[in-house]
């Protein structure tokens, strides 16, 4: 195996539930999508790359090391975990600072890197506030900002771009597309096979913890094109923005799911993830959130994970 | 899919060494837990001690008799172990429970540090918190005294040794513990409710244990009991207390490692599994 990352029949076990069941796949350089529904095993994946858990059978290496440990190897890995849990007390400043100083930075190092990647995920105004402060979108990008910091060879990102307005979307995106432009290899996990389409053609499909797919993205985008996809919005003004979505051709139906929640059926989901932050730039919406509702994608891993194997 | 082969360089060399980077984190943990409970504990732990100390050797140096015992009488009392247990569990209690609970923990163990130098520099913090607040109080107290001239240098000089030796016993010991209690749960609350009812029951409990028995060595296990009696033959006093001062001592000690090393051994086992 060649890769940089190599999982060779990875299991995990939690307790009697399988979080990856024989899981086989070879990361190559680049950006290489992780995809699968909720529950499929990327998170386990990802903690296990992270030195977290420990396998409870098969083999797996990032960079040619044993994923389990705390080796010096680590240095070259950065990591962005799902959770939103971070040392809330600190700064956005000082939680960067910290990390790279844990690191093996000296202070003045440290601290001027920081400095250089809070500009780079573009939350220089919010520095020096407090984490606890931060909204959901800021807190994805500070973690991926600790990730970044460090100019790591391998970056692991689970779920970066989960809670993030379209506009940041778009920005991490063009982000993430230039530190793959720079060297850096990237691994990015999503249940939503649009976002990482925009990353990469270089995807690894899991579901019930086994790759069940592994290569180009077209043409496993091709089966889920053919069915309605659902995306979940958040908005002060649910109305004014279903007016607007509504004019779109690809748009099947709009519903009112709550208060200030739309669900929003389209047919070209890639359309409508492309479209999306230049139409609240240029109408000025208040957006909050996009979740993909991800019942079509679970679909089509069903259909994978049953029929394919 | 074709794969080319990565080439990987050496690894970049850390610029700073362990020692550093455990430092780094066990300052960010004291800056933590220095909220305003611990504060607020740490104060009333000086006041309480300097002026009973303050004012106890002040009248016996009214009538010449200010001895090493003189600057035992805080230390006398079970309220200062007690104040001891309420600073262990507030800085103590969430040390590896919480980054474990919430899985912050992660952010620092994807890093390249070991799982050692983690745990030691959970230790400082804990620790460093633990020697201001035993240890402190009876220096800041000798201080005054020395400053106005109730007792010679030389007795004063002992009795911050005797502050010193007794501070970090129970330091070592209160470390340990609440290490060792945070590490089996994900929750503070549950780790400090532990702390607690651990010293408390044992406090109870050995004494009890003692008498229907008869058997004196149980009482060891008390450990309010093991730091008074350290405390009375620190500052030459032959306390009321049935164990050997010096046992006592040893057995506070040998707690303080083994809690400290059952913590470091239930880590090691520890994954971070999430909801």
């Amino acid at each position: 195996m060649t890769g940089i990352v190599d999982a060779d029949s990875v299991t995990k076990r939690y307790g009697e539930v399988l979080g990856l069941n024989g899981f086989s796949a070879t990361f190559p350089p680049g950006i290489t999508g992780l995809v699968g529904p909720n529950g499929a095993g990327k998170s386990t994946l990802f903690r296990l790359l992270a030195g977290q858990l420990r396998c409870d059978a098969g083999t797996l290496t990032l960079l040619g090391f044993p994923a389990w440990g705390q080796g010096e190897f680590r240095r070259r890995v950065g990591y962005c975990p799902e959770h939103a849990s971070l040392f809330d007390w600190m700064t956005g400043a000082d939680f960067v600072t910290t990390l790279l100083r844990v690191d093996g930075f000296p202070r003045a190092e440290a601290q001027e890197r920081a400095l250089r990647a809070i500009e780079t995920v573009g939350l220089t105004e919010a520095r020096d506030r407090r984490l606890k402060a931060y909204s959901k979108g800021m807190r994805q990008r500070i973690k991926l900002a600790q990730c970044i910091a460090h100019d790591p060879q391998l970056i692991l990102l689970d779920e970066p771009l989960n809670g993030v307005d379209p506009v940041g979307r778009a920005h991490l995106s063009a982000l993430l597309r230039q530190l793959s432009a720079t060297g850096h290899h990237l691994i990015v996990s999503s249940h939503v096979l649009y976002e990482v389409e925009r990353l990469t053609d270089q995807i690894v499909m899991i579901a019930h913890g086994q790759a069940i797919a592994q290569g180009d993205l077209h043409r496993i985008r091709d089966l889920i094109d053919s069915r309605p996809h659902m995306v979940d919005l958040e908005t002060p003004d649910p109305r004014g923005v279903a007016k607007l979505l509504g004019a779109w051709d690809h748009v099947v139906s709009i519903e009112f799911t709550g208060p200030g929640k739309l669900r929003v059926l389209t047919r070209s989901p890639e359309a409508f993830y492309a479209a999306l932050p230049a139409l609240v730039v240029t109408e000025k919406l208040d957006v909050r959130s996009v979740h993909s509702a991800d019942d079509n994608l679970d679909a089509v891993f069903r259909y994978l994970a049953g029929g394919g194997r | 899919m074709s794969i080319s082969a990565p080439r990987y360089g050496a690894a970049p060399v850390a610029k700073t060494g362990r020692i550093h980077r455990a430092l780094t984190i066990a300052h960010r943990e004291f800056n933590r837990r220095s909220g305003v409970g611990t504060v607020a504990v740490v104060t009333l732990t000086y006041l309480a001690i300097t002026l009973v100390l303050t004012i106890n050797t002040s009248f016996a140096s009214l009538t010449g008799t200010v001895t090493l015992a003189t600057f035992e009488t805080p230390y006398s009392s079970p309220a200062w172990p007690f104040l001891m247990l309420i600073v262990a569990t507030s800085v103590g209690a969430g040390g590896l429970a919480e980054d474990v609970g919430n899985r912050s923990i992660t952010l620092y163990l994807s890093r390249p540090i070991r799982l050692i130098d983690y745990l030691a520099a959970k230790s400082a913090a804990t620790g460093t918190w633990l020697v201001i607040a035993a240890v402190g109080p009876g220096l800041a107290g000798l201080a005054v005294v020395l400053v106005l001239g109730w007792a010679p240098s030389s007795l004063v000089l002992t009795g911050a040794g005797a502050f010193v030796a007794t501070g970090l016993l129970a330091c070592i010991f209160f470390t340990g513990l609440a290490l060792a209690l945070s590490s089996l749960t994900t929750r503070a609350l549950y780790a400090g409710v532990a702390i607690f009812g651990v010293v408390l029951s044992l406090e109870i409990g050995a004494p009890l244990v003692s008498g229907i028995t008869g058997n004196t060595s149980v009482a060891y296990a008390s450990p309010i009991n093991d730091l008074l009696s350290v405390a009375q033959s620190a500052f030459g006093i032959s306390g009321p207390y049935a164990t050997d001062p010096a046992t006592s001592a040893v057995v506070l000690a040998l707690s303080g490692v083994f809690f400290a090393v059952f913590a470091g051994w239930r880590m090691s086992r520890v994954e971070v599994v999430g909801e």
